[in-house]
């Protein structure tokens, strides 16, 4: 194996877990820093580091032309771009291929066949692959509306077609309803976005965020990593996730044909490295096809944790026509539990960012726990960048075990400086309706686990602040 | 000396340190209160013990527990409370009374007096310069003011809770 030169287009956290996963494969991990970010951590695990000028993401890791210029300058065979950023732009993975260099992700048509809704969605229906019921086009009478929602069974959704974060949008429990809403809905849409069309769509009821690992090498191979759940989002962003899903739970025949639709799903777009195939799933646990997302996610953790596989170092590889070291399907198992809790530096109540600077940095942590993180001391977190500071990582032999741990864990991250979302995961670890696992998309709002956390200020922990500060004056 | 933290919306908790006692140069005792309704509540005593490059926190000397070891920060958090630190000093327009007094908050060496009677000086400036545990430690004053009298001489050696300087 020839030793390669990988530039990662990204920073943060994520920027340290590629550079980790270049180490180990013997290969030079090349890394940015911004005018912005001088100080940028994950340098620390790079061996070459790189000035990208400019403060904003439009001029730094946005900037396409700029990033090829200064691959092409330090001769780099293949730019890993991490998550967000450039990760899903198929005309940065064509530029790169132009360039000569390799796009550590899919293939460009891949990438541009499932980062288009109305396409990824017709791939989906001619691989047999289920898509929430409805009508792809406007239904122009109520009396229409009625008999798609007949067909499709009730309870649907009025959707209208240019709308979009949850507006233009009313459920119909029945065909009484539909009559009723059906006008109004219309209008309202015509007033809010220029087009009163609208669609009709099975509404399903408290569905359940389920995601399955793909990773694929460039002979055709394609093996799935077991599911992920996602449920616990804020504003359509997930916070916790955890591996394998409590709402699949034994029952391993779903399991299976959630994971083997979602590899069908992946051959039939000739998928090439890592990705996520989303589903939302129902109460009655039927599953259907959201969008597949073509890079690495966040949460990737939580899989390597039940599988013991470096998905990044797999991904790299594939992505250099390299082996995987994957026998088979059969050789990926899974044992126990894990769940991720995303460190945010958000107000842990409204759960809006809240940048700062980080005055101090500690963990103290069970055996079981792995912090994914770009922390340290005197990290000013500015709102130029995401507000994610960390992934924190527990797992368990059982799921009871992986929360036992993951409440140790919290309580052994020492942040000063910075608001973080860290009191509202210690009241989620201890909340019923998460420890039995019965949680949906809707837990925040619904269960608002955030209004149960204490603020009251209490005297001993800033007593304690402020020892420890007066201790630091005195230059112990 | 007294520390305010003050959140955007003009909260206040006003901690006092009443006490130091340096035990060794890795274990040092604090006592704490707070003022509450001009009264001083919540008397408490606590050790700060550094262990391996950590800071360690007990209120008993037998239960430990880990701190971030941090210098003195513009801001402390509370869950979702966001304090400014005045370390000394209570900031313009803030201002109540009782500042004018400088005590000296630890055992130490009076380096030098940066003013002298009858001068006029402002919240925030350096008054004293008092050594302790091998650092020079700035007193800053508390209220804008005048200098009514000096207590103390350079090179004094102080003991805890002494009043140095008066302000008016």
């Amino acid at each position: 194996m020839k030793t390669k030169r990988v530039l990662i287009a990204n920073r943060g956290e994520i920027a340290n877990r590629v550079a980790r996963a270049c180490r180990e494969l013997g290969h030079t991990a090349i890394g940015f820093y911004t005018d912005n970010e001088l100080n940028a951590q994950h340098l620390q695990y790079c061996d070459e580091w790189i000035h990208l000028k400019g403060s904003t993401n439009a001029e730094t890791y946005l900037n396409m032309d700029a990033i090829i210029e200064l691959a092409v300058q330090h001769k780099v065979d293949g730019i890993h771009p991490g998550y967000g950023f450039l990760s899903e732009n198929g005309i940065f993975a064509e530029k790169l291929n132009k360039a000569g260099i390799v796009f550590i992700g899919p293939n460009v048509e891949a990438i541009k066949v499932m980062g288009d809704k109305a396409t990824s969605k017709a791939l989906a229906q001619k691989a047999g692959v289920p898509v929430v019921p409805g009508t792809s086009e406007a239904v122009p009478t109520i009396a229409e509306a009625i008999k798609v929602a007949n067909e499709i069974g009730y309870p649907i959704l009025l959707k209208a077609v240019a709308g979009g974060g949850g507006r233009g949008m009313r459920a119909c429990y029945d065909e009484d309803e539909i009559k009723k809403q059906f006008e109004a809905v219309g209008r309202e849409s015509l007033s809010a976005f220029g087009n009163g069309d609208l669609l009709v769509e099975k509404l399903i009821l408290n569905p359940r965020h389920i995601e399955v690992q793909i990773l694929a090498d460039k002979k055709g191979n394609v093996f799935h990593f077991f599911e992920r759940e996602c449920s616990v989002q804020r504003r359509h962003q997930k916070i916790i996730e955890e591996a394998p899903s409590p709402f699949i739970g034994e029952d391993e025949e779903l399991r299976r044909e959630l994971c083997e639709t979602a590899v069908r799903l992946a051959k039939a777009v000739n998928y090439d490295s890592a990705g996520t195939v989303e589903f939302i799933m129902g109460e009655d646990k039927s599953f259907y096809f959201l969008e597949m997302n073509t890079r690495i996610q966040v949460e990737h953790p939580i899989t390597e944790e039940i599988t013991g596989v470096d998905l990044i170092v797999c991904m790299i590889q594939s992505a250099f026509g390299e082996d995987l070291n994957i026998p088979s399907q059969e050789w990926i198992t899974r044992s126990g539990h894990a769940i991720e809790c995303r460190i945010c530096a958000e107000d842990p109540i409204t759960m809006l960012p809240s940048p700062g600077l980080v005055t101090g940095f500690e963990t103290n942590f069970p055996q079981g726990v792995r912090f994914d993180h770009c922390l340290f001391k005197d990290l000013e977190v500015t709102p130029d960048f995401d507000p994610m500071v960390g992934k924190l990582v527990a797992k368990g032999i059982v799921r009871s075990v992986a929360i036992r741990k993951m409440r140790a864990a919290l309580e052994g991250v020492y942040i000063e400086g910075l608001k973080t979302n860290i009191p509202l995961h210690k009241v989620i670890m201890n909340e019923e309706t998460f420890i039995a696992g019965k949680y949906s998309t809707s837990y925040i709002s619904e269960i608002a686990p955030q209004d149960k956390i204490n603020t009251e200020v209490d005297f001993t922990s800033i007593y304690k602040k402020m020892a420890g500060i007066e201790a630091k004056r005195l230059g112990m | 000396m007294r520390t305010y933290l003050i959140d955007s919306e003009k909260n206040e908790v006003v901690v006092d340190l009443t006490k130091t006692i340096i035990h060794s140069s890795d274990k040092v005792e604090f006592e704490f209160s707070s003022f509450v309704d001009s009264e001083l509540v919540n008397k408490k005593s606590v050790i700060i013990r550094q262990l391996a490059g950590s800071y360690f926190y007990s209120e008993n000397g037998v239960s430990w527990s880990k701190i971030a070891k941090q210098k003195l920060p513009k801001k402390i958090l509370s869950i979702d409370r966001v304090f400014d630190v005045y370390r000394g000093y209570k900031p313009s327009g803030l201002a109540g009374g009782g500042e004018g007094a400088l005590l000296t908050q630890m055992p130490g060496k009076i380096v030098k007096i940066l003013v002298k009677e009858g001068d006029e000086v402002y919240k925030g400036q350096t008054l004293v310069i008092l050594e302790a545990m091998k650092m020079e430690n700035e007193i800053k004053c508390g209220v804008d003011g005048v200098v009514k009298s000096i207590h103390v001489k350079e090179g004094d050696a102080l003991d805890s809770g002494i009043l140095m300087l008066e302000v008016e």
